[in-house]
C-alpha cells in the first residue's frame, strides 16, 4: 500500500515537471511560442498581406501621399476619405478600425486625467487630451506651438507673453480664454488644493512659492490675462527654459472648475473638453474611453477616432499584445523573459522600437554626509566596480538600455557622455586602490550595508543584485539588497537628513532642459549631497540668457563636477524599446533626426504631436486584432 | 462510541497502567512498518541536513555571481542552471532550504504552541474563557499581515535598527498571526469530544480537565491538526516571500524558496528552471510533512494495531 | 439560545471597537503617509495644507474619535484612491463583482473538493487517491499568481480560446472571461477541501462505529453519507468557513491579472497607498464577515453534532 503512495510522489514530480515544461517549454527554442502566435496572426488574411505592405516604404515628410498600393483597393479608400473633418491618409484603414487600445497599470494609484489635479495620481497610458497645452513637442523634441500660436519675452527677460489661438473652443461652445489658463495656474498654486507638483514652478513663476505657503493670496500669482487671448507669465529670474516648462499647461475650464471642483473630468456628465478628444466613459478600475472631439478647433486634430484605455497588470501586457488585444506595450512593462522572446522572434523584433523615452537614468546614491560615504574615494571606488556593459548584455538587454557613466543621456541637451565616460568607468584595480586609500583595504572595517530599492521591476532588482555581488566580490564589502515598498522608501528618502544610506533610483526629464535633470542634485533637493559650487553653477546656467552654446557649456561643467564627486553612480540610461503593431503609422512615428522611429515621449497626449499624426493603416487586415 | 484501544483496560487508560516507554516503543514499531512515512521521514531529514550542511554540499557560495553566465539552463557546470544574476541555482536552492525550512518549521511550531494552548483552553473550559479567546481570534483575523509587518518596520525604525528584517523577525511576524487556524481546529474538536462517554468516565474517576484534554482529547483531534500544520508550511514559506515585497524580511543575496518562486514569475516563460525547482522543493517539503504526519497519527492511534 | 446570541452580538461590538483601535493606530504608525510623493518632497507649507485639508493634522485620538463618530452615523469618509465617491459607494461598486467571482469559486471549490475528498477516502490508496493528492499538492504549493499567468498563456495566448481578462458587467466582456479567474481562485480552496475531507473521512471510516454500522449490514452508501461524512464535517466547517469571507472579499492577484474591477485589490492597495479611510473600511468589513462566519460555524457545530452545546 505505501509503495503505491510512494509512486504517487514520483508521478507527481514527473507530471509537475512535464506540466511546467510543456507550458513554459519554450526553453530550447524560446522563439517557438511567439513564432506560432505571430503566424496565427498572419494566417486568416494572408492574401491581403502583400497589397498593403509596400506602403510602409514611404519615408518621412508629412505627405505619405505616394502610397500607390492604396489605390487598388479603390472603393474602400474613397469611402474613408474624410473622417470627423480630417482627411485620412490614403493607406488608412476604415473608420471603424481607427481605434487605439492600450493598457494602464491597474496596480497604480489613478484618480484623475488632469495634470493640474494631480500629477502622480494622473491616469495611465493616455491622459491630458482634454485641452491643449500652450506648447507641444515634435518627434525631435523641438517645441512647437500648441494652444499658443506664438510667444515672446520682454527685454528684462522676466515677462513672457503667450498669444492664444483664438479659434479654440470648449465643447460646450464657450471660447478658451486666458482666464482659463490663469484659473488653472492659480488652482495649482492654491494652498487649499495642495497640488503634488508645486515644486515644479517653485523659484520660477513669480510669487508661486509664496502663494503655496499661504503668505500671499492666489491673485498675486505671476500669471495674468492681458486680454482674453493673451497670457502673461512673470518669472522670478530670467528663465529661458520657461516655454519648455509650459509643456505642462493643458488648461482646465474655469467655469467647470468653479462649478464642480478639480475632479470635473472624472465623470462624462461634467467633463468638458477643448482638446482633441472627449471623455466618453470612465468605468473606475476597469477602463476609460475617449472619442475624437468633433468640436475641436486646434491644430492637433487626430485620425484616431476612439481610444480605449484598459486597466491591467503590467506583467500581462505582453500576453495581451500577443493575443491581439492591445496595440502598444511600453518597454518598461516587458519582463526579461518577454524581451528574450521578442529578441528571438524576427516578427516581434520588427515591432520593437528603441527610443530614449524621457531620457531616464538609473543611478546609485549615498548618504554622503556620514561615514563611510562622506569620503569621496569610497563613492568613486563604488563607481568603478560596475560592469555596465555586461549588465546591459545579460540583464537589461541592449533593446532596453545603454550604459551610463554620467547623468545626462546622449541626445539630451548638454549631454557629454563621451567625454565623461572615463570618470566612472569600470576599473576594478582603481576601485581597490581608492578603497584602500580611504582606509578600507579589501573592505576591512567597512560596515555591512543595505542597498534600498523603491518597489522596482524585476529587471532592476536583478541589476541591483548583480551590483551587490560585484561590490562583494571586488571590494569585499557585504551588501544586502532590499526592495522596499514605495511609501517606506519615499518617506525615508525625503526625510532630512535622509535615512537611506545607500539606494538606487532613477530620474527622467519633466521638460527638455539640462536644468530640469540637474536640479535633482541641488542642495536640499532629492539627495543629501550639498555642494555649493555645483548649486551655483547650475543656477547660474539656468538663468543665463546669452549664447545658448555657452549655456550648454556651463551645464556640462556642472555635470562634470557631479560625475567626479560621485554623489551618484550612474548605471544605465533607459533607452527602452516599446512594442507596437506595424499598422500604427504616422509621420511622427517615422525616423527623427537621430534615426529613431518610435512613438516618442510623451506619447498620446496634448503634449505631443503624435496625437494628430498616428493612424491605423490597412496593414491591420493582416493581424488578428481583437477590438474590445 | 469509545475510541479507547481494546488491548488496554476499558476505562480510563492512563500511563499508570501502561508505561510510557512501552507506548512510544509501540508507536515507533508501528511507524517503522509504514514504509511511505519512513521514506518521507528520510526525505525530511535529508532536507534538514541539506540546510544544516549547506556550506559543505553547495558547489558554489550562494552569493557568488558570474554575470557572464547569467540565465543558463541546467548544464554540466551548473547542474540546475543559473539565475538572472549568474549565481549557481543549485547552490541557491541548497542555501534556500535554510530560510524556507526555518520559516516553515518554526512558524508552525509557534503556531502549534500558541494555537494548541488557546484552543485547548477555549474548548475545554468554555464559558468566558472561550468567549475571550474567540473574540481575540476574530480581532486577529481582521488584521492583515502586511499592515502588521509594516508596523514592525516602523518599530525597528524608531528603535534604530531600521534596515532590519532578518529571519527572526519574519518568523515572529508570521507566527504571531498564523496560530488562528490551529486554535480554532483544536477548540472545535474538543467541543465535539468533551461529552463523549470516555471523557465523562475519566472525569468521574477524578482526572482534571487539563489531564483529560491532554491525554484523551488532543490525540483524537490529531488528524485535522496534522493537515493544518502540513498546509501551513507552504503558506508560511510564501508569506515570507510576500513580505519581502514590502522590503520586510530576508534580503537578497540570501535565498529562500518562496522568494525564488516569486522572483521567477517574470522569467519562467523562457527560463522554466527558475520556477520549477523551488516549486518542487516546496511541494516535496509539504508532502514529506504530510506523510510523516499521517504516519505519526496512525502510529499513535492504537486501534490500528489490529489492522 | 437567545442569551447566547445576545452575548455574541455584544462580542461583535467589542471586536469592532478593538479592530478599529488597532487598525487606526497601526496604520498611523507605519512609515509614510498618503501624500508623500515620489519625485521630490512637498514643501512643508504645502504638506501642512494637505494634512489640514484631510484633518490629519489633529492628534491621533481626536482623529480616531472623529472617525468613529462619523462611522457610527454611516459616514466612512472618502477613499484617497477614488476621491469622487464615498467609501460606501466604492465598496458598493466593487464588492458585488468580488462576490460573484468568489461565489462561483466557492461553488466550484466545494463541490469538486468534497467529491475528490470523499472518493479519495473511500478508494484509499487507489490511483484516484494519488491523483487527488497530486492536484491538491499542486493547488497549494503553486501560488495563484503563477497559476493565473500560466492559464492565461495557455488558453488566451497560445490556444486563443478565452479572453485574457475582463469581467462581464453591463455591456462588456462575455461569460468566457469568467472561466479562468474562477478556476484560478477555486484551485487552492478545492485542494484544501479535498485534503480535509479525505483526512477526516479516513479517520472516521476506521473508527468502530462505522465498523458497527457496516456490520449491521447497512449499505456502503448509507454508511458513508449518514455516518462518515457527517462526522468529518466538524473540521471542514472550522477550516472552510473562513474560506468563504476569504473568497468573496476577492484576491488581489487574480483580480489584477484578469482585470476584474473587484474589491480584492483594495485590501492591499489601501495599505500600500496609506489610504486611511479605505484601510479602516476594509478591516471593519473583514472583521464583520469573519465574526459572522465564526458565529455561523459555531451554530453549525450544534446542528452537525448535537453533543456540542453552546453556552
Amino acid at each position: 500500500m505505501s509503495r503505491n503512495r510512494l509512486w504517487s510522489v514520483i508521478v507527481f514530480v514527473c507530471v509537475a515537471m512535464l506540466a511546467l515544461a510543456a507550458c513554459g517549454g519554450t526553453a530550447p527554442a524560446p522563439s517557438g511560442e511567439a513564432q506560432n502566435a505571430s503566424n496565427a496572426n498572419a494566417a486568416p488574411t494572408s492574401a491581403a498581406a502583400e497589397s498593403a505592405a509596400p506602403t510602409s516604404a514611404a519615408n518621412d515628410s508629412g505627405a505619405t501621399a505616394p502610397t500607390s498600393a492604396a489605390s487598388d483597393s479603390g472603393a474602400a479608400a474613397s469611402a474613408n476619405g474624410t473622417l470627423n473633418g480630417v482627411k485620412l491618409p490614403d493607406d488608412a484603414a476604415p473608420a471603424d478600425q481607427q481605434v487605439y487600445v492600450v493598457h494602464y497599470d491597474n496596480t497604480s494609484d489613478f484618480t484623475t486625467v488632469d495634470f493640474y489635479e494631480s500629477v502622480y495620481k494622473r491616469g495611465g497610458a493616455v491622459s491630458d487630451v482634454l485641452s491643449d497645452s500652450l506648447v507641444r513637442l515634435d518627434k525631435n523634441f523641438k517645441i512647437q506651438p500648441g494652444a499658443a500660436t506664438k510667444w515672446e519675452v520682454d527685454s528684462s527677460g522676466l515677462v513672457w507673453t503667450f498669444h492664444l489661438d483664438p479659434n479654440l473652443m470648449w465643447n460646450d461652445d464657450t471660447p478658451v480664454t486666458a482666464d482659463d489658463y490663469v484659473a488653472t495656474f492659480r488652482y495649482g498654486a492654491d494652498p487649499k488644493h495642495a497640488w503634488d507638483f508645486t515644486w515644479f514652478f517653485q523659484g520660477v513663476i513669480k510669487n508661486w512659492s509664496e502663494v503655496v505657503e499661504g503668505k500671499v493670496p492666489v491673485d498675486q500669482l505671476g500669471v495674468a490675462a492681458a486680454d482674453p487671448h493673451t497670457l502673461q507669465v512673470t518669472t522670478v529670474s530670467p528663465a529661458p527654459y520657461l516655454p519648455a516648462m509650459m509643456l505642462y499647461s493643458d488648461t482646465m475650464q474655469k467655469k467647470a472648475l468653479e462649478a464642480h471642483g478639480g475632479l470635473y473630468n472624472s465623470d462624462p456628465a461634467t467633463s468638458v473638453s477643448s482638446g482633441p478628444f472627449v471623455l466618453k466613459e470612465w468605468r473606475k478600475g476597469d477602463r476609460l474611453i475617449y472619442e475624437a472631439n468633433p468640436k475641436y478647433k486646434g491644430t492637433n486634430k487626430p485620425f484616431i477616432q476612439k481610444i480605449v484605455v484598459i486597466g491591467a497588470a503590467p506583467s500581462t501586457d505582453f500576453a495581451s499584445y500577443q493575443a491581439g488585444e492591445i496595440d502598444f506595450v511600453t518597454g518598461s512593462n516587458l519582463s526579461p523573459a518577454d524581451n528574450q522572446i521578442i529578441e528571438s522572434d524576427p516578427e516581434l523584433k520588427k515591432q520593437s522600437h528603441p527610443q530614449p523615452n524621457d531620457f531616464r537614468t538609473d543611478y546609485l546614491f549615498f548618504d554622503d554626509q556620514n561615514p563611510p560615504f562622506n569620503d569621496v574615494k569610497v563613492r568613486q571606488a563604488f563607481s568603478h566596480v560596475i560592469d555596465r556593459d555586461t549588465l546591459i548584455q545579460q540583464i537589461i538587454k541592449p533593446s532596453q538600455g545603454i550604459p551610463a557613466y554620467s547623468f545626462l543621456m546622449p541626445g539630451f541637451p548638454a549631454s557629454n557622455s563621451k567625454e565623461l565616460s572615463s570618470i566612472q568607468n569600470y576599473d576594478v584595480a582603481a576601485a581597490k586602490k581608492l578603497l584602500a586609500d580611504a582606509g578600507y583595504p579589501d573592505g576591512k572595517g567597512f560596515p555591512k550595508i543595505t542597498l534600498w530599492l523603491r518597489n522596482e521591476a524585476p529587471v532592476r532588482q536583478a541589476v541591483a543584485q548583480a551590483i551587490a555581488a560585484s561590490i562583494k566580490q571586488n571590494l569585499g564589502i557585504d551588501v544586502e539588497v532590499s526592495n522596499k515598498e514605495n511609501k517606506t522608501f519615499t518617506d525615508a528618502m525625503n526625510a532630512k537628513p535622509t535615512q537611506i544610506q545607500f539606494g538606487m533610483v532613477s530620474y527622467g526629464m519633466d521638460f527638455l532642459d539640462p536644468f530640469n535633470m540637474l536640479s535633482v542634485w541641488l542642495g536640499g533637493g532629492r539627495h543629501n549631497w550639498n555642494n555649493a559650487q555645483f548649486d551655483e553653477m547650475v543656477k547660474k546656467a539656468a538663468s543665463f540668457t546669452g549664447d545658448p552654446n555657452e549655456r550648454i557649456k556651463m551645464f556640462q561643467d556642472a555635470e562634470k563636477l557631479l560625475v567626479t564627486e560621485a554623489p551618484g553612480v550612474f548605471i544605465y540610461h533607459r533607452y527602452q524599446s516599446d512594442l507596437y503593431r506595424p499598422y500604427l503609422k504616422g509621420t511622427e512615428l517615422e525616423p527623427d533626426q537621430n534615426g529613431v522611429a518610435a512613438i516618442h515621449w510623451p506619447g498620446i497626449s496634448s503634449f505631443s504631436q503624435v496625437v494628430s499624426s498616428i493612424y491605423v493603416s490597412k496593414d491591420v487586415a493582416n493581424f488578428d486584432r481583437q477590438l474590445p | 462510541m469509545s475510541t479507547v484501544a481494546s488491548d488496554t483496560p476499558a476505562v480510563a487508560p492512563s500511563e499508570q497502567y501502561r508505561p510510557a516507554s512501552n507506548l512510544w516503543r509501540d508507536a515507533a514499531r508501528r511507524f517503522r512498518k509504514n514504509k511511505l512515512a519512513v521514506a518521507a521521514l528520510v526525505v525530511m531529514i535529508l532536507l534538514i541536513l541539506t540546510a544544516i550542511f549547506a556550506d559543505v554540499i553547495a558547489p558554489y557560495p550562494y552569493d557568488y555571481s558570474e554575470l557572464a553566465d547569467a540565465l543558463q539552463f541546467p548544464n554540466a557546470k551548473h547542474l540546475l542552471g543559473t539565475d538572472s544574476v549568474g549565481r549557481d541555482f543549485l547552490s541557491r536552492l541548497i542555501y534556500g532550504a535554510r530560510v524556507s525550512l526555518a520559516v516553515g518549521f518554526s512558524v508552525q511550531a509557534i503556531a502549534l504552541v500558541i494555537g494548541l494552548t488557546f484552543g485547548t483552553l477555549a474548548g475545554m473550559f468554555g464559558g468566558w474563557v472561550d468567549y475571550i479567546v474567540m473574540r481575540w481570534v476574530e480581532v486577529l483575523t481582521a488584521i492583515p499581515i502586511w499592515l502588521f509587518a509594516l508596523f514592525l518596520i516602523s518599530i525597528w525604525r524608531a528603535t534604530g535598527t531600521f534596515s532590519g528584517g532578518g529571519l527572526f523577525n519574519v518568523i515572529v511576524a508570521i507566527g504571531l498571526i498564523g496560530w488562528v487556524d490551529i486554535c480554532r481546529l483544536t477548540r472545535a474538536q474538543l467541543l465535539s469530544l468533551r461529552t463523549t462517554d470516555y471523557v465523562l468516565a475519566a472525569h468521574a474517576l477524578g482526572a482534571t480537565r487539563l489531564q483529560i484534554a491532554l491525554r484523551h482529547l488532543l490525540p483524537n483531534a490529531l488528524a485535522p491538526l496534522i493537515v493544518a500544520i502540513t498546509l501551513g508550511v507552504p503558506t508560511a514559506i510564501f508569506t515570507e516571500a510576500g513580505l519581502s515585497f514590502l522590503g520586510f524580511g530576508i534580503n537578497d543575496p540570501l535565498p529562500s524558496w518562496g522568494k525564488m518562486v516569486a522572483d521567477a514569475n517574470s522569467y519562467i516563460r523562457v527560463y522554466w528552471h527558475l520556477g520549477l525547482f523551488p516549486t518542487l522543493l516546496i511541494a516535496m517539503t509539504m508532502l514529506s510533512f504530510s506523510f510523516v504526519g499521517d504516519g505519526l497519527r496512525d502510529a499513535l492511534d492504537p486501534h490500528l494495531n489490529k489492522a | 439560545m437567545a442569551r447566547y446570541l445576545i452575548g455574541r452580538i455584544i462580542g461583535l461590538i467589542i471586536v469592532f471597537v478593538m479592530v478599529s483601535v488597532i487598525a487606526f493606530f497601526l496604520m498611523h504608525s507605519v512609515p509614510g503617509g498618503p501624500f508623500d510623493e515620489e519625485k521630490s518632497p512637498l514643501p512643508p507649507a504645502a504638506k501642512a495644507n494637505i494634512l489640514r485639508k484631510y484633518g490629519l493634522d489633529q492628534p491621533l485620538y481626536v482623529q480616531y474619535l472623529r472617525y468613529m463618530w462619523s462611522a457610527v452615523h454611516g459616514d466612512f469618509g472618502i477613499s484617497f484612491q477614488s476621491p469622487t465617491e464615498s467609501v460606501i459607494q466604492l465598496i458598493a461598486r466593487t464588492w458585488p463583482v468580488s462576490i460573484q467571482l468568489g461565489g462561483l469559486a466557492i461553488l466550484v471549490a466545494f463541490s469538486s473538493g468534497l467529491v475528490f475528498g470523499i472518493v479519495a477516502a473511500i478508494r484509499q490508496n487507489s490511483w484516484i487517491d494519488y491523483v487527488v493528492t497530486f492536484i491538491s499538492t499542486l493547488g497549494i504549493t503553486v501560488p495563484n499568481f503563477v497559476i493565473a499567468i500560466w492559464l492565461l498563456l495557455i488558453f488566451s495566448v497560445r490556444l486563443r480560446w478565452l479572453p485574457t481578462g475582463g469581467w462581464p458587467t453591463e455591456g462588456s466582456g462575455n461569460w468566457k472571461a469568467m472561466i479562468l479567474p474562477v478556476i484560478t481562485l477555486a484551485l487552492g480552496p478545492s485542494a484544501l477541501v479535498a485534503r480535509y475531507t479525505r483526512s477526516s473521512m479516513v479517520e472516521v471510516i476506521r473508527s468502530e462505529y462505522i465498523r458497527t454500522a457496516r456490520a449491521k449490514g447497512l449499505s456502503e452508501q448509507v454508511v458513508v453519507m449518514r455516518h462518515a461524512l457527517k462526522n468529518a464535517l466538524i473540521p471542514l466547517i472550522t477550516i472552510l468557513g473562513p474560506q468563504i469571507p476569504n473568497l468573496i472579499t476577492g484576491t488581489i492577484f487574480v483580480e489584477v491579472i484578469y482585470r476584474i474591477p473587484g474589491l480584492g485589490k483594495f485590501f492591499v492597495s489601501s495599505i500600500y497607498l496609506r489610504d486611511y479611510p479605505m484601510i479602516m473600511a476594509t478591516m471593519l468589513l473583514v472583521a464583520m464577515l469573519w465574526s459572522f462566519t465564526y458565529l455561523l460555524s459555531d451554530i453549525l457545530y450544534t446542528i452537525v453534532d448535537p453533543r456540542i452545546r453552546l453556552n
